[in-house]
């Protein structure tokens, strides 16, 4: 091997220790706050049927992952359960001061579809939103998969970007859940 | 040589390792109530068989993410093993959908008075 093949194969190295650097960090957990949807930031085209106002709760979530540093970012039930809650809270929705829940929300976090590398990383949620009314009968059921796309420009680091495509994707599924309340009809 | 593999692995990254397109059984579907008692039974049959399948299928796909995982750390070849890793997680996806369905399609049978 000569030294020009030797530099070369340095210099490959490199790259490549720096690649892997920037693609693998160590992963944290989605954020509930970046998950809650802000009232704010989707104006209402169509208010929440009465019934449902200062009526919800989040009474179970499944499914989620705690997330492995050593591998991808992941959402898990705690996480997806106070950004749900709290997106309740900033609609209106939940049931709070003394006032019952009549309509207890379950959450099964079907899982999420994730890019292995990538600089435009699009990830997926897929989840089952269930909705009882006060006899105990579903009475909103609905399956939800919310792709949603974070750029470089939203995180250099991959690992980071794919944390806040997770985070945009659970936001855009709470947005679409949304959506279906505001077109229910709770007896 | 070098310039050559490094366009690989850019282009690579530039185009991403998209996860597959993952589409979930719905809850809840339309003309479900008007099934009735045999049909309810066939499908939450069908499904049982279906999510079997897909338990079996999401475990074998996790092996081998663990294995390309470990691979992963190989010097050069690693980038491109993690890149081959399955993160869809279609076959769990699918799994836990149709056991959700059938919580509705036993939910609806109950409604009906369906023996079994």
């Amino acid at each position: 091997m000569n030294s020009t093949t030797i530099a070369a194969v340095a210099k490959l190295a490199v790259a490549m220790a720096l690649l892997a650097g920037a693609l693998s960090a160590c992963a944290t957990g989605a954020d509930p706050n970046a998950m809650t949807l802000q009232a704010a930031a989707t104006p209402a085209t169509k208010p929440f049927p009465q019934p449902l106002v200062h009526a919800m709760c989040v009474r179970a979530v499944t499914g989620g992952e705690k997330t492995n540093p050593l591998w991808v970012s992941k959402v898990d039930d705690d996480g997806f359960k106070t950004a749900l809650s709290t997106s309740l809270d900033g609609a209106g929705l939940s049931a709070s001061g003394g006032t019952a829940c009549a309509y207890p929300i379950d959450v099964n976090l079907l899982g999420l579809s994730q890019p292995s590398l990538g600089f435009d990383m699009t990830v997926t949620s897929h989840v089952n939103y269930k909705v009882y009314d006060s006899s105990g009968a579903p009475f909103v059921l609905a399956t939800i998969d919310a792709p949603y796309t974070a750029t470089v420009s939203d995180a250099f680091l991959g690992v980071e970007r794919l944390k806040k495509a997770n985070e945009g994707s659970i936001r855009a599924s709470i947005g679409q859940f949304f959506d279906k309340l505001r077109d229910s009809t709770p007896k | 040589m070098i310039r050559k593999i490094l366009f690989v692995v850019g282009a690579l990254c530039v185009s991403g390792c998209a996860a597959r397109e993952v589409t979930p059984t719905a809850m809840s579907q339309p003309g479900d109530d008007a099934l009735g008692c045999d049909a309810l039974q066939q499908q939450i049959a069908a499904n049982e068989k279906a999510e079997a399948q897909y338990r079996r299928e999401d475990k074998q796909v996790e092996n081998g993410n663990v294995a390309k995982g470990v691979g992963s750390a190989i010097p050069f070849a690693g980038p491109l093993i993690a890149g081959s890793t399955d993160l869809s997680n279609e076959e769990q996806v699918k799994a836990r959908a149709l056991a959700d369905r059938n919580q509705q399609l036993t939910y609806l049978s109950k409604q009906k008075g369906c023996t079994k």
